[in-house]
């Protein structure tokens, strides 16, 4: 029976590559590739596995393989062949079986143990370089093979063992010296990756290679091939081909694995994304000889590999980051929730529809000695950015509130501080407003929406105003002042309410905002009348409506 | 993208005239990038916002980040062409004191020649 080991693209004949055995035998240990079958064992010297005992016959068992599965099958031996204990003639065999060939005990063998997953890719890929095939098989059909196995390690995301494995087999393929794989970074830049001699020792040093060949390789997207330098006329400008006296160098660029999106697209017209470098020194250790079809298949299926392999890097970090960003998310949520205080002389409520996308409207209520103090805020933009911001400006704003600084000033501070920070285009609109126990109303508006004051079943828009927050480092604030009575209230909304759209594109607007905060002035009625208005259209912003009713001052 | 502006000049002037809508993310980052190619060439600029469509919050902080950096680097932008409600949203944002905003094209231009 001919070798088994011969490249097959069925999945069938790729997942029976490279079963391991694992033989013990006087208690040391050795892993056996079965590379071919049949796989043989018995006391005769020409045989896969020797065991010098004459409880074994000279014929006593072998392993063939059939259709992509093992089967142990014992050749009329004296002492039996056994598979975890029981005597078989012929049985398939799984991971992990156990098999004695008739001196129990002394010697055995554990087939593909499942320990060796634990091994890193990088062992079981160089077990796979160092299997021997039979001699018709072609340096190709090899390399396909290591391939083809490296590809299906290759979900393990071991980049760096993917490249210098690949190194190890390139150089043994095609006789050089020494082999090196380049990438680029972020930045374009190309960045020594890997480098591997012929004795299988890592290479740190790229100053002795040529850059000159490298960059011609990756600049012009295609092969660079000095066969004999020796012979090649033009050498100016490849002072490293002279001064090391490299007499084969080739360069092969790595490309990206192209999705074909047009018919005239050309193939093999990939982004770059490295480039694969072997040189040798001497004349004898030409590798011209090399087939130039195994490079291009190196190449291709490195960048395939590394690109693969860069693309579970880039999930695994995504995932975390994923994990990172809902647990900041819960942070924002529980730092967003108000208690709202209690207080003999008016009632809060505060109410917030939340579009899809995380808002930047906050709304906060600190009750201190001189009074009960609501802010609502809306940052612009929408996500983790503005959800940062929010969350930056409410701190701020509570805790120089409960430190009893005045409005304005605490503003005027959060403005500097935003835009001491220069962040870039991101501000905040926002309503402070501090009610005292004797119905003074003082608030800031900083580029809010005005707020509403119910009073009797009227509604006045007063039209004092400031610039926005974190926009202009020299803008300066003023409040404003109202009496309120029993029975008034002041409404605040952000501007998600004024500007909710219906299925035509009309805003919600001020004066229906106005109507119906008129005729009640209550939160549920004011977010009731949106969502009747929108009749289903999603909203594109958060709504957010605060509504403070002031009772009097009591006794 | 939901954006397009258009570039010509008048005098020194350059008139950059806007299409649609200037949202928070792609648009207002077109916008600024363009404005800024626009400003290292020329010092004054009038930005005709009358095909503007919509403007987000994130849209006009882009405005005003775009107008603080031109000013201090010493050039300058006028608006015209504003609707009703970009009108009131620098009414109400008191950025009608911080923008220079003419009625037309032509009086933006001229007010730089004066």
């Amino acid at each position: 029976m001919a070798t088994h080991i011969t490249h097959d693209s069925s999945p069938e004949a790729g997942s029976s590559l490279f079963p391991q055995f694992v033989l013990v035998q006087n208690g040391e240990q050795r892993t056996i590739i079965i590379d071919h079958s049949p796989f043989t064992v018995g006391r005769k010297v020409d045989k896969d596995v020797v065991v010098a005992d004459p409880r074994v016959s000279r014929d006593h068992a072998m392993i063939v393989s059939e259709n992509g599965r093992f089967t142990v099958v014992d050749q009329g031996s004296k002492h039996g062949t056994f598979v975890n204990g029981e005597r078989v003639d012929r049985k398939e065999l799984e991971g992990n079986d156990r098999l004695e060939f008739g001196v129990r005990d002394v010697v055995y063998a554990v087939f593909n143990p499942s320990h060796s997953a634990s091994n890193t890719a990088r062992e079981f890929l160089s077990q796979i370089a160092e299997i021997k095939l039979s001699t018709d098989t072609t340096d190709l059909e090899k390399l396909t093979l290591f391939l083809e196995a490296a590809r299906r390690l290759n979900t393990s995301g071991v980049l760096d063992e993917i490249l210098v494995t690949l190194l190890d087999v390139t150089l043994k393929l095609t006789g050089a010296e020494r082999g090196f794989v380049f990438l680029k970074n972020i930045s374009e830049d190309l960045r020594l990756a890997a480098g591997r001699n012929s004795k299988g020792e890592s290479l740190l040093d790229d100053k002795t290679i040529s850059h000159s060949i490298l960059e011609d390789a990756i600049k012009g997207n295609s092969e660079f091939l000095i066969t004999d330098t020796s012979r090649s006329l033009d050498l100016s400008g490849r002072q490293s081909v002279v001064a090391f006296d490299l007499r084969t160098v080739i360069c092969v660029p790595l490309r990206k694995a192209q999705v074909q999106t047009s018919r005239d697209a050309p193939s093999g017209s990939g982004e770059v994304i490295g480039a694969l470098y072997v040189d040798s020194r001497f004349a004898s250790r030409d590798i011209s000889a090399v087939g130039s079809d195994i490079l291009h298949v190196v190449a291709t299926e490195a960048a395939s590999l590394i690109e693969n392999a860069r693309l579970v890097q880039a999930e695994v970090a995504a995932r975390r980051y994923q994990q990172e960003l809902s647990i900041a998310a819960s942070i924002q949520q529980k730092l967003m929730t108000v208690t709202i205080p209690e207080v003999p002389f008016a009632r809060l409520y505060g109410k917030n529809l939340s579009c899809k996308e995380i808002g930047g409207d906050f709304f906060d209520a600190v009750n201190t000695d001189d009074g009960l103090t609501v802010v609502l805020a809306d940052v612009s933009g929408k996500g983790v950015s503005a959800a940062i911001l929010a969350s930056t400006l409410q701190g701020m704003i509570y805790s120089q509130l409960s430190a009893g600084m005045k409005l304005v000033d605490i503003v005027t501070a959060v403005n500097s501080y935003f835009t001491h920070k220069e962040i870039g285009e991101k501000y905040a609109t926002l309503v402070i407003a501090k009610l005292q126990r004797d119905g003074e109303l003082e608030y800031v508006n900083c580029g809010h929406v005005p707020p509403l004051l119910v009073c009797n079943g009227e509604v006045i828009r007063p039209a004092h105003g400031n610039l926005p927050v974190g926009l202009m480092a020299e803008a300066t604030y003023e409040s404003d002042k109202f009496q309120l009575h029993s029975g008034d209230r002041l409404v605040l909304v952000t501007d998600g309410v004024t500007e909710a759209e219906n299925a035509s594109g009309e805003f919600f607007d001020n004066h229906r905002l106005e109507k119906v905060a008129a005729e009640s002035g209550n939160l549920e009625q004011i977010l009731a009348a949106v969502s009747v208005f929108c009749a289903g259209t999603p909203l594109s912003d958060d709504c957010t409506v605060v509504d403070l009713l002031y009772f009097g001052e009591q006794e | 993208m939901t954006l397009k502006t258009d570039t010509r000049t008048d005098g020194g002037v350059t008139i950059v005239s806007c299409n649609g809508r200037i949202t928070f993310g792609d648009e207002a980052m077109a916008l600024r990038e363009n404005l800024k190619k626009i400003l290292a060439e020329s010092r004054q600029v009038v930005l005709n916002l009358g095909g503007v469509t919509y403007i987000d919050s994130g849209g006009l902080g882009t405005l005003v980040g775009v107008y603080s950096s031109a000013r201090a680097a010493g050039a300058d932008i006028k608006l015209t062409g504003l609707g009703q409600r970009l009108r009131d949203v620098l009414q109400i944002t008191k950025l009608v004191t911080v923008f220079e905003v003419y009625e037309t094209e032509q009086q933006a231009v001229d007010a730089f020649k004066r």
